[in-house]
This record gives structure tokens, C-alpha cells and sequence, in this order.
């Protein structure tokens, strides 16, 4: 059931929360990058930038402690994680592109193996979408099959209306809750209308189109000349929403430490690297075509899904100008 | 007062580089020019390697041609092939780092073949390309530059810069607002900073004298540095950064350009820089050294810190 709220009732609503002690994350300027961060109180609250980073980091976060051990003589401890490290949390002012990819990663957090850390915190989170009134020359999810008011990913979703205020409307049992839950902050829909939302100018791709030709050119000369100029960074798939590649490594001395896991990325050399000190994906551009193998060919092999939302980040945080969107357009343009 | 700052020379300056790319390649002086030329978006610039003469027309310079190309350049880039004399276009703070590579013996200058720009600045950030060069958008390493006519080259387009409009100095201004805080309050702000750090390494991977085939940061028998992004192997990744970098690094700023997470690196080897010229009286230029300030002894060396 659809409901409404004013600007000042949502911020009302917001502090309510806090002041119960929920864990509230939302966009949030942190040394001057806005970021998806806990809030300290709703003024906290950015609500015209896309955060830098993705949300991704609520369910999968940038470093995480996956046990911990001790040794004493022969005797050696470990100490295993506690459920009570994920909080019950209200995510907010999630842009539909960051929502969408949450359900994307279920599939394969829960797929060989049912990863508690990810899972459990699905498990106790509130997604709250935002839908989108403006986009920039990066934005393409219109091109992968989502829109600026898809409601994909989110339990509830808010919609900007012309005068201010927001729809909100419920996608799932726990936005239902919600709604019923905060009932006092909330009114009947008066009619008032959404304010019109984005259009990135990018058409949608045939993302069949696209696979069929990656199907068919694991080798070919286009990856050199899309990726030689590739650095070799991780900024791309650190931004990106759908990205979840990882690494464990344990930190600490012989007597005690942590076992830890942290975001990895395919455009390292290290990625690869066997422990012989062969490296099948030698040169960066072999490592760049398994960014997009992985995100339209593998992961559509095994899933069924696209691992892009267009959220358009990478595009304009790669320090040497790689396009993503651009390189998608040429390959469907010769598959 | 943001003011508009003249790049009206740099069409012309798109000429050159285009006439003088079509020549050197044709001719067979280089096999490869490593320049810029257009993105998709609006304004945006991408690096780009040509070798047929053909392509020529793809090179251009706008204010938005932000990265140093010297990376690559040197060993730790193995994708750009590096066969015969290769072009390479550079801007003042371009070529100051290149000049240091060939000091430190990574490249040899016979093997390059050297396009220098007469710059008027270049936009410190580039994640909204089509943005107009203004008192207020220019990297903050052209408001202190002092080298914006590259000396040494095999070419500079004979542009006539219009002289330059005053600006502020920010990494000054920032740097004496950092030096008058108390250590902890200084500590507070790096913590804070380095908090931002997801260890996605563009900062190394843009810096053309991060070339060690294997970074110590990447070493893991043994560990050498923490490598989770938590505020421990943070701040040891970027000490150990600013250290290393320290009486090498020309400014080119792009570590700072490049960090997603916009922590302001470039400040970290200004003050570094501030310190070698104030113990050392060096700096890098355009002058191709021997020996860096850390990697010689004087006798007159100052030692005060020897206590």
C-alpha cells in the first residue's frame, strides 16, 4: 500500500530512528567524499550526490574479520565470529542502480556456499531506494535493463514528488513493515505527482547481442587496443556495485592475529599470479576482458544475470579514461 | 572571483601534435606516439598508443588531458610494446618526471622521441570531463606551476602562451594550515583521510616512479605491509608511499587525480618537496641529475637532524 511523507516528516522519522538506537546508513559526507556511512542524525543525510562508492559495502564490506586466533604452546585458539556483529540496519537513499545489484550478489553469496557474512546481513537489512530525478553523462542503466525508478533490490521505495516530499511504496514484506511500523510519520497518497525521473541518454543494449560475441572471442585484437592503456588499478571494480571479488589473508604476528577478507579486483597483476610464479593473465589487457567476461558472459552463464547496473562509476573514476558503456556499444555493434 | 582561464592556443596546439605525429611517423623517426585523443563523453580524454601515421588525426590537447604519460613508459607497464623510438607528449610536470626516470636509468633519452606542451593548466579533476577551465577548476598543481614551457624536447609547438592569471596557492596555503596544527590535530586529519583508503592502488599505478615489479605492499612471503584497507596498512601504505617518493617525485599530481576516494595526496609530496629544497636546495626540472638529494652525501649535507 502505496503511502506518502513530507521532506520534514522523513527527517523526523529519520532522527526517530536513531534516537531508538537503529543503525541507520545512508549517503554521507565523509573528508569531503560523500559515502554510504551509519548516520549520526538526519541532517547527515546527502541527498543530490550518488555516493562514491556503492552500496555494496552495507552486505560486503571493504575489510572484515573473519576469525581470530591465539597460540599458546602447542595450544592454538580460534575465536569465531558472533552473530551479533550485524546489526538490524535501515539502509537509506539508496540510488536504484546500488539496489539492484544486491539481488544480483545473493546469487552467488548463496550459491556453493551460503555466505553467512553476506546473507546474515541481508537477513537485517532494510533497503530503502531513492529514485533518481537527475543523471549525468555517465548513467547508462536505462542501457542494461534497469531505469532511475527501478525498484529492483529495494523493500521500499521512495519517489520525489513535485512540492516536495516522497512516495513511498512497498516492495516486500519488511518495506510493508515498515511502513506499519513508522504509520505515524506517513499519510494517505494526496495525488500530488513524482517529480519526472532521470533519463540517461543510453538506449538499451542486446545484451544477448553482446554475450554472443564474447561467447565467441575470448582472443581477439580488441582487447588490446581497449585495454592497453589500463593501469592496472582497482579503482573500477572497488566502485562498482556488483563487483565482489575478495581476498582472505591473515594478519598478525606467530602468536596472535586475525584472519581477514577484503575487497580484490581482476585488474591486479597479483589476481592471477600462481603461487609457481605463472601468471595466466599476464598482461593487463587479459585482465581487463575478464571484467567484462564476468559481467556479461560468466555470470549470465552461471546466473542468469548481468553483473552491471550501469551506475556509471567506473566510467568516471578511471584514471586513464576507460568507458565501459563505449566498449559495450562497439561490441554489439560487431556482434 | 572564479575567472575563466585561456586555453585558446590549445587547438593549435592540436595541430602540432597531429602534424608533427603524422611526420615522425611516416618518416619512420618513432614506431609508436603515445598522446591523447577523445573519449565518448563530452570533454573526456583518454590516453591513447598510434603507430600508423593515419591515426594522427585522433591525437589532440584539450584541459581536460590530465594523465602523465611518462607511466607508461617504464618497466612496470609491459602492455605498451617497446620497440624502436617512441613519442611521447608531456606537459612541463610531465616531463619533469620523465627527466627523473632517465636520472634514475629506467629510460634512455635516444629511445624516446620527446613532444613538449606549452601548457596554461589542466583540470584537477576530470570526473565531469566537459567542465571549463577556471580560476576554480584548474589542478591545483597549475596554480603553483613554474614550468609550463617544457625545455629539452625534439618538439614544442611554437604557441605563444598568454600569461598566466593569478592563482591561489593551495598546496601552500594548505600545507602552512596543516604545519601550524598540533601533531594530533595533524594526525586526526590523516587518520581521517586514510580511513577513506580502499587500497584500490591507482594512486601507485598513475605514479610513473612506482615502478617496482613487485610493490612492497604486494609482498606476502612475508607480509611485508598489512594488506587489508583498515587504518593500519593504510597509513603504512601511504608513509611508506610518501617516503619513497620523496626527493623523486616532480608533482604531476596524479595520484592525487586519480584517488576515487579523494584523499589529497599530492599534499603529502609537496611537503616533501618543501623539506628537500629547504635541506637540499633541490627540486625536480627539466635538468637530467645523476643523483637525487636522498641517494647522495655532501659534506655539507645538513646533519642537524643527527641529534
Amino acid at each position: 500500500m502505496q503511502k506518502q511523507i513530507t521532506e520534514a516528516n522523513f527527517r523526523l522519522l529519520l532522527d526517530s530512528l536513531l534516537l531508538k538506537g537503529q543503525r541507520v546508513v545512508g549517503p554521507r559526507r565523509t573528508a569531503g567524499t560523500v559515502l554510504y556511512e551509519p548516520l549520526s542524525s538526519a541532517s547527515d543525510l546527502v541527498m543530490d550526490e550518488l555516493p562514491r562508492r556503492s552500496a555494496k559495502e552495507a552486505f560486503f564490506p571493504v575489510c572484515e574479520d573473519l576469525l581470530e586466533y591465539r597460540k599458546e604452546g602447542q595450544q592454538v585458539q580460534v575465536t569465531d565470529i558472533t552473530p551479533d556483529r550485524f546489526p538490524e540496519t535501515v539502509l537509506i537513499g539508496i540510488r536504484p542502480c546500488d539496489a539492484a545489484a544486491v539481488p544480483v550478489l545473493d546469487a552467488v553469496f548463496s550459491w556453493d556456499y551460503n555466505d553467512q557474512f553476506f546473507l546474515e546481513r541481508r537477513k537485517k537489512t532494510t533497503i530503502i531506494g531513492l529514485a533518481c530525478t537527475q543523471a549525468n553523462d555517465a548513467c547508462f542503466c536505462t542501457a542494461v535493463g534497469l531505469s532511475p525508478s527501478d525498484p529492483k533490490g529495494t523493500d521500499l521505495m521512495f519517489t520525489p514528488l513535485e512540492g516536495g516530499g516522497f512516495l513511498a511504496t512497498p516492495h516486500s514484506d519488511k518495506g510493508e513493515a515498515f511502513l506499519a511500523t513508522w504509520q505515524d510519520r506517513f499519510s494517505e497518497p494526496d495525488g500530488s505527482t513524482p517529480l519526472p525521473s532521470a533519463q540517461p541518454a543510453a538506449t538499451p543494449f542486446d545484451l544477448k547481442k553482446i554475450k554472443a560475441w564474447l561467447d565467441e572471442h575470448f582472443e581477439d585484437a580488441a582487447w588490446d587496443s581497449i585495454a592497453v592503456r589500463c593501469v592496472g588499478c582497482g579503482a573500477c571494480a572497488f566502485v562498482c556495485p556488483a563487483c565482489h571479488c575478495f581476498d582472505i589473508v591473515d594478519e598478525g604476528t606467530e602468536k596472535t592475529g586475525k584472519r581477514r577478507k577484503f575487497w580484490d579486483a581482476c585488474g591486479f597483476w597479483k589476481f592471477t599470479h600462481h603461487a609457481s610464479g605463472h601468471n595466466p593473465r599476464d598482461l593487463q589487457p587479459k585482465r581487463y576482458r575478464n571484467r567484462i567476461m564476468h559481467k556479461f558472459k560468466y555470470y549470465d552463464d552461471k546466473f542468469g544475470q548481468t553483473l552491471c547496473t550501469g551506475c556509471g562509476r567506473c566510467i568516471r573514476i578511471c584514471p586513464v579514461g576507460i568507458d565501459i558503456f563505449d566498449i559495450l556499444q562497439d561490441t554489439e555493434n560487431k556482434g | 572571483m572564479t575567472q575563466t582561464i585561456d586555453i585558446s592556443r590549445y587547438s593549435a596546439l592540436t595541430e602540432a601534435i597531429r602534424t608533427e605525429a603524422r611526420r615522425i611517423l611516416s618518416d619512420g623517426t618513432v614506431s609508436a606516439v603515445i598522446g591523447y585523443t577523445s573519449g565518448r563523453r563530452t570533454g573526456a580524454v583518454q590516453p591513447i598508443v598510434i603507430t600508423a601515421a593515419d591515426d594522427a588525426d585522433k591525437l589532440l590537447f584539450t584541459a581536460a588531458c590530465v594523465n602523465n604519460l611518462a607511466v607508461y613508459l617504464t618497466k612496470a607497464k609491459k602492455d605498451v610494446p617497446k620497440r624502436g623510438r617512441i613519442a611521447v607528449v608531456l606537459k612541463g610536470c610531465d616531463l619533469k618526471a620523465l627527466v627523473g626516470l632517465i636520472g634514475e636509468s629506467q629510460l634512455k633519452r635516444e629511445d624516446l622521441y620527446l613532444i613538449g606542451i606549452p601548457c596554461s593548466g589542466v583540470l584537477g579533476s576530470v570526473l565531469k570531463p566537459d567542465q571549463e577551465l577556471t580560476t576554480a577548476t584548474i589542478a591545483s598543481k597549475c596554480c603553483e606551476c613554474t614550468d609550463r614551457l617544457p625545455q629539452g624536447c625534439d618538439f614544442v609547438p611554437a604557441v605563444d602562451l598568454p600569461s598566466p592569471v593569478p592563482l591561489e596557492q593551495r598546496y601552500a596555503a594548505e600545507i602552512a594550515r596543516l604545519e601550524a596544527m598540533t601533531p594530533s590535530e595533524r594526525w586526526e586529519y590523516w587518520k581521517e583521510q586514510f580511513s577513506k583508503c580502499i587500497k584500490c592502488y591507482a594512486c601507485r599505478q598513475v605514479c610513473p616512479f612506482c615502478f617496482c615489479e613487485q610493490c612492497l605492499c604486494d609482498r606476502n612471503r612475508p607480509q611485508m605491509v598489512e594488506q587489508s584497507p583498515r587504518p593500519s596498512g593504510n597509513t603504512a601504505w601511504h608513509i611508506m608511499r610518501a617516503m619513497h617518493l620523496a626527493g623523486r617525485c616532480a608533482g604531476c599530481g596524479e595520484c592525487e587525480r586519480a584517488c576515487p576516494m579523494d584523499i589529497p595526496l599530492n599534499l603529502l609530496n609537496r611537503k616533501m618537496a618543501k623539506e628537500l629544497k629547504e635541506l637540499f636546495g633541490t627540486e625536480a626540472g627539466f635538468e637530467v641529475q645523476d643523483k637525487g638529494p636522498l641517494t647522495s652525501f655532501k659534506e655539507d649535507d645538513d646533519q642537524s637532524f643527527i641529534r
